[in-house]
């Protein structure tokens, strides 16, 4: 039973960041959808759009990493099987916070 | 956690009612999203990587497939968005009551279809 409590709370916080990422990114994706290779680089050139997606992909890995975490405690009960699919959740959702973390760093410099 | 944990909600045991279905609703477009969040990585990261790279990305966007794929993954943010408004406001032991959770349930369901219109049909 540790930092349950903590995880709850986790999932709300980014849940509540996550309601205006999400408008901004679907605003984003529409004009995106319509942009070639060089368009699309210099969309991501503007600060403040490299911030918005990096900070909503971290915050989403996270709220999605807590969520999945969840419904693998309520429905796979092998205490085994439980800890195996846990752990690739968590390593996948680590991996890529990891990815963006250093090509979000790439673009800036 | 023990293997003698019960599993929570009784799927395949419960009546199904609007509101369970909302709730696993919930669940399932919950794993989709995070299917699609490994997806939007791949893009960002094939974005980085160079037009070589990219050109893998944009030789599938041709397809109808992704199309399709697109507007459910449409439908699935906007559910899981509104749904879990919802959900927000249960944490705090807000709109409980019977007739309030049905009410907002349809609500969740009526902006789900509007915002998934706008965005295909007049965008």
């Amino acid at each position: 039973m540790k930092n349950y409590a903590l995880k709850w709370v986790l999932q709300r916080v980014t849940a509540l960041l996550l309601i205006p990422l999400t408008f901004w990114f679907i605003y984003s994706a529409i004009s995106l959808s319509k942009m070639e290779y060089i368009e699309i680089t210099v969309f991501f050139k503007s600060y403040i759009n490299l911030f918005l997606f990096y900070i909503m992909m971290i915050t989403m890995l996270l709220h999605s990493k807590l969520g999945l975490q969840t419904i693998i405690e309520d429905y796979v009960t092998s205490k085994k099987t439980s800890k195996a699919i846990k752990t690739f959740v968590n390593l996948s959702a680590y991996l890529l916070m990891i990815l963006i973390t250093v090509f979000t760093l790439g673009k800036m410099f | 956690m023990n293997d003698s944990r019960p599993l929570s909600p009784h799927l395949s045991i419960h009546k199904k009612v609007l509101t369970s279905i909302f709730s696993i609703t919930h669940r399932i477009t919950g794993i989709g999203l995070s299917v699609g969040s490994i997806l939007i990585s791949m893009w960002f990261l094939l974005l980085s990587l160079g037009p070589n790279y990219f050109s893998y990305f944009e030789m599938v966007s041709k397809n109808i497939l992704f199309k399709f794929i697109l507007v459910i993954w449409t439908i699935g943010i906007f559910y899981h968005l509104f749904n879990g408004c919802r959900k927000l406001y249960w944490s705090f032991g807000i709109g409980m009551d019977l007739i309030t959770v049905y009410r907002s349930g349809y609500i969740v369901l009526v902006l789900t279809l509007i915002s998934t219109a706008v965005v295909w049909l007049f965008i």
